[in-house]
């Protein structure tokens, strides 16, 4: 990236919102001790497993939300995990209209096609 | 057989709590509800419709007579008045051209202001234009922005959510984040910085934050856990801090090292108890304790493992009997708060949201 410059406002805009989260020169007293890496979760359409779901981020299956429907509301509120749910804000903000409590009623959350 | 065990100890939970120390609390439901619920029964009595959607924060007046809740869906604004749980006032910020995000505020003694920390999204011919994040006073009866001011650069890092007070006398504003954003009210400029940052607690996001959504003890006092960490080895410590919201004073009394993560702090009525949520672990490892605490001398008394959920958050009761986990759900687990122990399990009429929890006695 640092052979692109950008040439019009917009791509400022941009560069200027990544060089905001931009590692900063800092004492090695003030450095945070290193994140142990996470394994790979893949994200698709259909191949999603997340958080919540069929793993969670670390890759594991114990301790997850039971059942799924249980976290499936601020999935779609958040947008944490965009592709398995609809998108409250933006597109389905009726999606679980007719639908109070997930866990029981999940068949009548609304159905979306893209 | 279970259930028969549950309907015996939800019954001896309501017979714990007599009609006249039990409150009425509540919660935020799916899709656009606000649930009131009798904590002596243990049950939603009533069901209160939002007309901008779906409650993301939950904020009672100084004076207890006035609810006013956010909305994501449309960016709205709602106000409840208590007594007869009626809305008084409603309206969304949204319009086709700009959009708000926006998780919470709070309204000044008037009741004419409502104060936000967010960002405004204007669509544009091409493309959107996201601002920075600012804070917002929102004017309740012209139902619009009247003030914008940025945040300065460093505290843009950082997310807009996070627990805004004000001070009695209306001129100072604080947001609690990372560090606490002391700001003035006539000009919106940000005054000064504490280096004191709310306890990390993964999904418990801006809720519960001490006494019930930011629940004043005393007026003009706001005590909650915070941690610290000090340049060089970054050891993190938590303690109680008490902050006079008129001085902008403050005092930390350190506690001990701070565990993984730490809810916010929920103090009894009479101000000598505080309790939290301590997590270790992480994902399938995860372990969740309550612990409690002697105010009065700012010390940790006891503590007791409960099986937690993935995402919860952390309440307590009106008359700070008994501490709740809700979230991720429609039920309230209901623990007693002296032994620290389940004792019944609420089913509620909706999913709630992550509006937290308001209790009034």
């Amino acid at each position: 990236m640092k052979h692109l410059r950008p040439v019009n406002r917009k791509a400022e805009r941009i560069d200027q919102a990544a060089s905001m989260i931009e590692e900063d020169v800092v004492a090695l007293q003030q450095q945070q001790p290193p994140t142990p890496p996470k394994p790979h979760v893949p994200m698709g359409c259909t191949l999603s497993f997340s958080p919540g779901w069929e793993v969670d981020a670390g890759g594991g299956t114990a301790g997850l939300c039971q059942p799924v429907e249980r976290d499936i509301y601020d999935c779609y509120v958040t947008c944490f995990w965009p592709v398995q749910v609809p998108d409250h804000v933006n597109y389905s903000p009726d999606w679980a209209s007719n639908c109070a409590i997930a866990t029981k009623d999940w068949r009548k959350l609304d159905l979306v096609f893209p | 057989m279970r259930m028969l065990w549950l309907g015996l100890i939800a019954l001896c939970s309501a017979g714990a709590l007599s009609p006249a120390q039990a409150g009425t609390m509540f919660l935020g439901g799916y899709p656009s509800q606000l649930m009131v619920i009798d904590e002596g029964k243990g049950a939603v009595t009533q069901e209160v419709d939002l007309k901008t959607g779906l409650p993301m924060s939950m904020r009672l007046s100084d004076d207890q007579k006035l609810l006013y809740a956010t909305t994501i869906t449309t960016s709205g604004i709602e106000v409840m008045d208590v007594a007869t749980r009626k809305i008084v006032n409603s309206f969304s910020l949204n319009t086709p051209a700009t959009h708000y995000r926006f998780t919470g505020g709070v309204p000044d003694r008037t009741g004419r202001y409502f104060y936000i920390l967010g960002t405004k999204i204007d669509k544009g011919v091409d493309s959107y234009r996201v601002s920075k994040q600012q804070f917002m006073v929102v004017d309740l009866q012209e139902k619009k922005v009247v003030r914008t001011a940025e945040l300065e650069p460093d505290d843009q890092k950082f997310s807009y959510r996070g627990v805004l007070m004000l001070s009695p006398d209306g001129k100072t504003l604080y947001a609690f984040r990372d560090k606490i954003i002391v700001v003035n009210t006539a000009d919106l400029k940000t005054v000064d910085h504490f280096d004191l940052a709310k306890p990390d607690f993964p999904g418990m996001q801006d809720v519960s934050f001490g006494g019930g959504v930011g629940r004043l003890q005393k007026p003009g006092q706001f005590v909650s856990l915070f941690e610290t960490q000090d340049p060089y080895i970054q050891n993190k410590v938590f303690g109680i801090a008490r902050l006079d919201l008129d001085t902008r004073q403050f005092t930390f009394t350190p506690i001990g090292p701070s565990p993984k993560a730490l809810s916010g702090l929920e103090v009894s009525p009479d101000g000598k108890s505080g309790y939290t949520v301590a997590i270790n672990g992480d994902l399938g490892n995860q372990r969740c304790e309550f612990w409690s605490f002697d105010l009065d001398k700012n010390k940790a008394l006891e503590k007791s493992e409960f099986q937690c959920r993935r995402r919860f958050y952390f309440g307590i009761s009106g008359n700070g009997r008994k501490l709740y986990i809700y979230g991720a759900g429609f039920d309230v687990a209901v623990y007693d708060a002296k032994t620290l122990k389940p004792e019944a399990d609420w089913q509620l009429t909706h999913d709630t949201t992550i509006s937290g929890m308001v209790i009034i006695q």
